[in-house]
């Protein structure tokens, strides 16, 4: 069954996990995340979820102090889609072999060309002088831009890279400095991509939807967030990723080039929503997902871990547990995945997909009863220990008791398989006892014959 | 067929990054990753006669200490073929595969084959000559299974005594 299984992953794990343009969506992510970390940091502090915190500060440096840390986090979270495309036109323009920081430079442009660059103030008429400023609404550069920024990065360091590669460049005479002749190299492509996205604007103008911004966000990134925000889209995300560990490839990092930018866009929303006071929208963000269904490394193996240190006999399963009590703790799990191991086990991998999906059913249902509350959408790095992390990126006491209760049934579930394993590790100890030492020892070792 | 593994601390299931002092020891008995090599090791008839670890830090300190110790324990134990790795993207641990496996083949004339991925490149550019070294996935990459499977059947072609030029050629580096 599992060659059958494997023979229909393997491909598309192979397809997704070489696809240049998902590697670069992945990877461009990427470099936005330790931002989005940090600034999430800074809003925490913020909003610290104790009662009298606000109060507190505010009796120290006097009222309105909140704001010197949303100074710090505003222009990150409202900038996430324009630095989304930053990172993935860097990204794919490292992926193709070509210039990186002139791709990410196209990329940019290309986006801002698409984006309107002057705001009217209501009621006040258009004409010159005073009611009109140049500048850029955050609207257009935060969530809402998170997917035409992948679009436009891609489409813009393809095309420039395409042209740059076709030879239709200015080539300066020898002698001239690097750096000079690669910015007259980089002229002839950029201005293709410049009039491209020049034409599209202009295109775009004579549609009812006015601007690209307005088409996608309503075309496509609505859909696909509602498709993202639901139940079975996260069950089949939470099946993938861990059977594609079974045949040792990293789940996450494949079906997160697929689900990546739709969670991010619905945690970008909550996040906007807790930073301006009003109702989260979504449930399945991407704290939900680390905090509540996948914690402690892929397939919740800290409760696996516990259990192994709790009611194992054989020597080999207590030892590994004790050795992988602390990393997992904190999240990693490697010397479990492949110290055990998970990866073509074909007993563990059982309760491996199993844990997080009733992890996941579970924490949904209670989110939706109201007994813990939406995700704020702060980021808080995926290391942060179970307990920590259900208050922090909730502000519920309640949710941190949740999740240890979680994390009990996970070992209740993982029990029975870890104990047929250690069954079988106990006799062969036994048997290799009975041979002889199961210890071998290097004491009376000779160099003789070498 | 007797086959030996040779495991750093996270394979042999002692440990992660945070154990790399772990010193020289065995069992004679399968553990850790061997697990994961099990169906291919019964394809190709071989048994696991123990399993060698090191961890890659000790081993780095120690290096000809170790490396001649666990060739001694190979031939004392009478293996037909010692299997180094999989040694995936860690580049410790890739490093005491070839260098074992070399020291083995050379002085012991136990038939060696090493795992790795590409990212051991300094590794594999000073050994892809000296020991077959499977070309296999880094960790969490694609293709596992495949590199697990050229493993054993290498290691059994090399017991048997059959020409690997071709196998070798699509496998190794």
């Amino acid at each position: 069954m599992f060659d059958k299984l494997e023979k229909v992953l393997m491909p598309m794990a192979d397809k997704l996990g070489k696809n240049k343009v998902l590697l670069a969506i992945r990877d461009g992510f990427l470099i936005t995340t330790p931002l989005i970390i940090v600034a999430s940091l800074f809003l925490l502090f913020a909003n610290f979820p104790i009662t009298g915190w606000s109060e507190f500060w505010a009796g120290m440096f006097g009222e309105g102090w909140e704001s010197w840390f949303t100074n710090v986090s505003r222009p990150v979270f409202e900038m996430v889609g324009f630095l989304s495309c930053f990172g993935t036109a860097y990204a794919y323009g490292r992926q193709l072999e070509g210039d990186a920081i002139q791709s990410a430079g196209i990329g940019m442009i290309a986006f801002l060309i698409l984006t309107p660059t002057r705001i009217f103030f209501d009621g006040v008429p258009a004409v010159e002088g005073g009611d009109v400023a140049g500048g850029l609404s955050f609207l257009y550069l935060g969530s809402q831009g998170i997917f035409l920024g992948l679009f436009v990065s891609i489409i813009a360091v393809w095309l420039f890279n395409w042209v740059y590669r076709r030879g239709w460049t200015i080539k300066m005479p020898d002698g001239v400095p690097p750096a000079v002749s690669q910015s007259f190299e980089a002229l002839i492509p950029s201005a293709v991509v410049m009039l491209l996205f020049f034409f599209i604007r202009i295109g775009f103008e004579f549609t009812p939807y006015e601007t690209v911004h307005n088409f996608i966000y309503s075309v496509l990134q609505t859909p696909l967030k509602g498709a993202g925000n639901t139940l079975t889209a996260q069950l089949i995300y939470g099946v993938a990723t861990t059977v594609f560990w079974f045949f040792g490839i990293n789940g996450p990092a494949v079906a997160n080039s697929v689900f990546g930018p739709i969670t991010k866009v619905l945690t970008m929303e909550n996040l906007e929503a807790f930073q301006n006071g009003t109702d989260l929208p979504n449930i399945f963000t991407d704290p939900f997902s680390n905090f509540f269904t996948n914690w402690g490394g892929g397939g919740s193996t800290l409760s696996l871990v516990i259990v192994m240190i709790l009611f194992c006999n054989s020597k080999r399963i207590k030892q590994l547990g004790k050795l992988a009590l602390v990393p997992g703790i904190f999240g990693i799990n490697e010397p479990i995945i492949f110290g055990l191991p998970i990866v073509l086990n074909p007993i563990i991998i059982i309760p491996f997909i199993l844990v997080p999906q009733v992890n996941l059913i579970l924490s949904t249902i209670a989110t939706n009863l109201g007994w813990i509350p939406y995700t704020t959408g702060v980021a808080l790095p995926w290391t942060t220990p179970i307990g920590f992390s259900g208050y922090l990126s909730t502000g519920s006491l309640f949710a941190a008791v949740w999740q240890i209760g979680l994390l009990i049934l996970g070992c209740a579930m993982y029990y029975p398989f870890i104990k047929i394993l250690d069954k079988k590790y106990l006799e062969e100890e036994a048997s290799a006892v009975a041979v002889e030492e199961e210890e071998i020892s290097f004491d009376d070792i000779s160099f003789d014959d070498l | 067929m007797k086959v030996v593994m040779i495991f750093d601390q996270t394979q042999a299931g002692l440990g992660g990054k945070e154990n790399p002092m772990l010193p020289l020891g065995g069992k004679n008995m399968v553990i850790g990753s061997a697990n994961m090599l099990d169906p291919y090791l019964k394809k190709n008839d071989m048994q696991i006669a123990a399993c060698l670890y090191c961890g890659d830090g000790f081993f780095e300190a120690n290096k000809e200490e170790v490396t001649k110790k666990m060739a001694a324990m190979c031939k004392k134990i009478g293996a037909d073929a010692v299997l180094c790795g999989p040694a995936f993207n860690y580049e410790g641990y890739g490093e005491m595969c070839a260098h074992v496996g070399e020291f083995i083949e050379q002085h012991v004339g136990i038939p060696t084959v090493a795992a790795m991925s590409k990212e051991c490149a300094s590794t594999i550019e000073a050994f892809k000559d000296k020991v077959n070294i499977i070309d296999m996935p880094k960790k969490g990459g694609i293709g596992l299974t495949e590199s697990l499977s050229a493993m054993c059947e290498l290691a059994k072609m090399k017991v048997d005594g059959v020409d690997t030029t071709a196998f070798v050629e699509a496998h190794c580096y």
